[in-house]
């Protein structure tokens, strides 16, 4: 007999299955004759689940909650190529801060080293003023 | 846990490896060498290569004379404080040496301002007219207040 989606052969048992025998000295029998079934649950028993829950919840909120969700999206490849891109960007933005700072600084100072370059005159001032 | 932690340290790594990277390239000038100051003249006038190297020879040939020049000059200064401690000291002036000196001090002045205005010129020569414009104004740059200065 041939399936209708996969591959595969089938077999028509002609005999059906015996049942089984019921073994009259199963150890299960005075067991299952003392089990009355499952106990009525106690009222309190739902507000204490919950209750316990609640505290489960809190407690991991409150040792690990921010770092957990940090971890969590550092995690996906996405941010953390956005992250790192963001981390370099920064990077350069503080370096031409500081880059343009010190030109400004040193612009002044430049020119007049540059004056003295060109005019002696200048130039023996500053070898008079140094120690 | 440790998949966020090392996207963490990646990224200060490399924020802070643009940013030595960055500064290394782009850091200004150092102020105490002739290079340096040639280096700032370009970046200031936007020099184009041909330009800063001509200029930068012109600046390389007249240096040993400017340097002796200077050197000239400390010197007169020196003998003139000699002069005027020796006058203070014994109340006598040495009229003829001292116009002999006043003579000589006139001379190297008179030399270092050729030397200055030569240099100038031929480096104002290889400027476009907007470079040599910014160039000439230089000095009201360097009177600008030293952002070093203490007081």
């Amino acid at each position: 007999m041939k399936g209708t989606g996969r591959f595969g052969c089938y077999a028509v048992c002609p005999q059906s299955i015996p049942s089984p025998m019921p073994n009259p000295n199963d150890p299960l029998d005075p067991l299952l004759d003392r089990w009355t079934g499952p106990a009525d649950p106690s009222p309190s028993l739902a507000p204490e689940v919950w209750r316990r829950i609640a505290l489960t919840g809190q407690g991991a909120n409150e040792s690990g909650g921010l770092w957990a969700s940090v971890d969590a999206w550092l995690s996906r490849p996405p941010f953390a190529v956005l992250f790192v891109t963001c981390c370099a960007l920064l990077g350069l933005f503080l370096a031409e801060v500081r880059v343009n700072r010190l030109q400004r600084e040193r612009s002044v100072l430049l020119a007049r080293s540059y004056l003295q370059l060109i005019d002696p005159l200048l130039k023996a001032d500053g070898l008079a003023k140094s120690p | 846990m440790k998949r966020g932690l090392l996207v963490l340290l990646l990224g200060v790594v490399v924020g802070f490896a643009a940013h030595v990277l960055y500064f290394r390239l782009h850091r200004p000038a150092d102020p105490d060498s002739t290079d340096g100051q040639l280096a700032w003249l370009r970046l200031e006038l936007h020099l184009t290569d041909e330009q800063f190297a001509r200029i930068s020879e012109l600046h390389q040939a007249s240096s040993p004379r400017l340097r002796a020049l200077a050197a000239q000059v400390a010197q007169m200064r020196s003998e003139f404080a000699a002069f005027e401690n020796t006058r203070r000291a014994t109340d006598r002036v040495d009229f003829v040496e001292f116009a002999r000196f006043v003579e000589a001090r006139r001379n190297i002045s008179r030399e270092c301002l050729d030397s200055t205005r030569r240099l100038v010129l031929a480096a104002a020569g290889e400027m476009t007219p907007r470079q040599r414009e910014q160039y000439l104004g230089i000095d009201s740059l360097a009177e600008a207040p030293n952002p070093h200065a203490t007081d």
